[in-house]
């Protein structure tokens, strides 16, 4: 199964160079991209089915949150407590990231 | 460009854009929102000056060196508040371990660091959008082309 697809591979490269007249640089980009949109459809197709009881994102974590989140933070929108408490490295991060787009925009714009 | 209908309409509307920005930061841990989507609220009203009547009307409300200041005292603060978890003895960005005052659950003086840092982010983002505002509409009057944003 897997030289049929090579003996395609090659002679898909034949008919392009010599019917085409395609360059190598060209068809190189060709396979890469074939490759990368293969990879990408390959995951996609190993992705659990959308809110399926046994997908691995209802794990203990999200129960934790939902029960425990107001006891332990305070705060009755589960959504705050999360971002805000439980995960406040990755909203520090996100706040560093406008900070450095606009420290960006400013350098940026006012040097010309 | 004069136009007597948005300029009163956005005089009209702007103090309760703002009023409503203000209440979704204060409410981030309460109800749905929190400091972005407040900032933004708020940011934007801010914004509809400047466009509705012009530049200096827009600075004459925030002026954009206190934008800036603002913008960075915003990611300070958020960072400074992790560190002072650190000094009351937790570890960085600790909430409830670091000691900070939870308070009754569903108050509005409630849930300790998260209401600050709130705040902090609520200004932060506001002042981000007036900023981001008016350099590119700065960097657009220097290059000579018309403006096309007032009215």
């Amino acid at each position: 199964m897997s030289y049929l697809g090579i003996i395609f591979l090659i002679i898909l490269t034949l008919i392009l160079r010599l019917m085409f007249g395609v360059e190598t640089r060209a068809l190189l980009t060709l396979y890469i991209l074939g490759l990368i949109i293969f990879i990408f459809a390959f995951a996609v197709a190993e992705m659990p089915p959308f809110g399926s009881v046994t997908n691995p994102v209802f794990n203990e974590m999200s129960a934790r949150f939902l029960e425990m989140g107001a006891v332990e933070t305070g705060a009755v929108n589960i959504v705050s407590s999360v971002i805000l408490d439980y995960r406040a490295y990755d909203t520090l991060g996100e706040a560093t990231v406008l900070f450095a787009a606009i420290a960006a925009v400013i350098a940026t714009l006012k040097s010309h | 460009m004069e136009d007597q209908i948005v300029r009163l309409t956005s005089r009209l509307v702007v103090p309760f854009i703002q009023l409503y920005g203000i209440y979704v930061i204060v409410h981030g841990h309460l109800s749905p929102g929190g400091g972005f989507s407040g900032g933004a609220i708020f940011g934007a009203s801010l914004v509809l000056i400047a466009v509705s009547f012009n530049l200096e009307a827009g600075a004459k409300q925030v002026s954009p060196q206190s934008a800036s200041i603002l913008e960075s005292g915003g990611a300070l603060g958020f960072a400074l508040t992790g560190l002072a978890a650190v000094v009351m003895g937790g570890s960085y960005l600790a909430n409830r371990a670091a000691g900070f005052p939870i308070g009754v659950t569903g108050d509005l003086f409630s849930s300790g660091a998260i209401f600050i840092i709130t705040l902090f982010l609520g200004a932060k983002v506001a002042s981000t959008i007036v900023t981001l505002f008016y350099n590119i509409i700065e960097g657009e009057k220097k290059d000579g082309t018309p403006e096309k944003h007032s009215g």
